[in-house]
């Protein structure tokens, strides 16, 4: 009974959305319309769980006295902070959350992200070789794209950046074309397998 | 203590490589894109008073590239007196894109819930995509602000995509995509973006498709945007940085390449 109803639920819901899709009838609308919003309604109960799960976490490292206690600390201090200032101060412009928002939040993201340029350049260094032939045309590609998005690439010659507008639209994008389909045929197959009950590892695998 | 002191050496050249150019002034002639060119030029000859959505579907971490972006094609919309509909599909981009939106309009003298209005985060951003073309006030009942949708004067006549003719949506990861899938694909929408210049190769094949109409990318569409504008902005300050973040990245593959080749011929491996 535990596997059973999930599967029956999954299976009508699925069946429902499908057909639904080849249909204008008003009732075929009116669920379909009714789906849209249940699935919304669940969606914003998971952000509950994901915050409720965010404190039980924190508060149990924070209790063990680990290491990183004082950042735990500050996370939980930010979670109640940002929507007490909201509650309290409301999200317009000139407001503390949107003050707090612009100047911490945003900056400490982008600093963070940031990051990623220092690592790069580090990798490029350190791992960048040309050890063997693919690597040397890897290598070569990576080049003439990195030089080739810049405005001085038409500084220096007007068949770089062309060269690079080449390798975007044919080898890069057949690329990902193939690895869409295959993501597409692969979504489709497990979608089917999902409603027609052979996958069932979301139900812990029984 | 040698591989620390190489990273030390690595890690401050690109910060000393980025500050400096931010600190020197040099005008970059840009030529456009296609993909940008396009975007402007849709956004240029669209008739006073159209809808078009803009949609903040970014995190914090991106907006310095990202909001130059953003801020030229809002610039533009504004200009033209084109009606905007913000919002986000993701949580941080809401106060982001209120307050770049909110910024934007007082440079034009345009009004909160006439000439535009900030719609908020909606969670699940796939049922609130395909919701709204069935009803965008019923996705919505309420702006970010609190006021009921159905009561301000922009959203008289608008309740789905049939009365909105572009989505932009400003993005660092794919959602796109999804505007993409189920605006595009079920209601016939027409979606452009501006994205992160890591996405672009990724959003290619729905550009050659023509299933994205167009594509601002990276900090280079903004500069390439703000030139077609006139209008300076943080892409084009931005050009001389990265240009030079690139070159350096450039020199320290090939300094690095040197050194493997010459360790390699000594008999030390890489």
């Amino acid at each position: 009974m535990r596997t059973k109803i999930p599967l029956v639920v999954c299976l009508a819901f699925g069946v429902i959305m499908f057909a639904q899709y080849f249909s204008n009838h008003t009732i075929a609308r009116a669920v379909y319309n009714n789906i849209l919003e249940w699935w919304q309604i669940i969606f914003a109960f998971t952000l509950f769980v994901g915050v409720a799960a965010f404190i039980k976490n924190n508060l149990k490292s924070i209790s063990r006295g680990k290491k990183d206690t004082p950042y735990k600390i500050v996370s939980l201090i930010g979670l109640a902070l940002m929507p007490l200032l909201a509650i309290i101060g409301g999200t317009r412009i000139g407001s503390p959350f949107l003050w707090s928002f612009e100047n911490m939040l945003a900056p400490m993201q982008a600093t963070v992200f940031s990051l990623l340029a220092f690592f790069v350049a580090s990798a490029s260094f350190r791992g960048f070789r040309a050890r063997t032939v693919s690597a040397t045309i890897l290598l070569l590609t990576a080049l003439i794209v990195l030089i080739g998005r810049i405005p001085l690439a038409e500084m220096i010659s007007e068949s770089l950046p062309k060269t690079t507008f080449w390798i975007q639209s044919y080898p890069s994008m057949a690329a990902r074309r193939a690895i869409l389909i295959g993501i597409g045929l692969g979504s489709m197959t497990t979608a089917l397998r999902v409603i027609l009950g052979i996958e069932r590892t979301y139900l812990r695998g029984e | 203590m040698d591989r620390l002191r190489t990273r030390w050496i690595i890690f401050s050249g690109l910060a000393i490589v980025v500050i400096v150019s931010y600190l020197i002034t040099i005008k970059f002639k840009t030529a456009p894109s296609p993909a940008t060119l396009k975007a402007y030029k849709y956004l240029d000859t669209l008739p006073e008073k159209s809808v078009v959505i803009f949609s903040f579907d970014h995190e914090a971490s991106s907006l310095p590239e990202i909001q130059p972006i953003a801020l030229a094609m809002l610039r533009h919309a504004f200009k033209n007196d084109l009606k905007i509909v913000g919002l986000s599909l993701f949580a941080e981009g809401t106060a982001i894109g209120y307050d770049l939106l909110s910024k934007t309009a007082r440079e034009y003298d345009r009004q909160y819930g006439s000439d535009y209005i900030f719609l908020g985060f909606k969670p699940q951003y796939i049922s609130a995509i395909l919701g709204m073309g069935e009803s965008i006030k019923r996705v919505f009942p309420e702006d970010y602000l609190g006021n009921m949708t159905d009561t301000m004067p922009i959203m008289l006549g608008i309740d789905s995509y049939d009365n909105i003719e572009m989505v932009v949506s400003i993005a660092d990861g794919d959602r796109t995509v999804q505007w993409v899938e189920y605006a595009g694909a079920r209601y016939n929408q027409k979606v452009m973006a501006g994205l992160t210049a890591a996405m672009i190769t990724s959003y290619d094949p729905y550009l050659s498709s023509e299933q994205l109409y167009a594509v601002v990318g990276g900090l280079r569409g903004a500069a390439e945007y703000e030139n077609l504008l006139d209008k300076r902005g943080g892409g084009s300050r931005g050009m001389l940085a990265q240009s030079a973040a690139h070159l350096y990245i450039l020199a320290l593959v090939i300094v690095g390449n040197i050194i493997y080749f010459r360790n390699r011929r000594r008999g030390g491996g890489g």
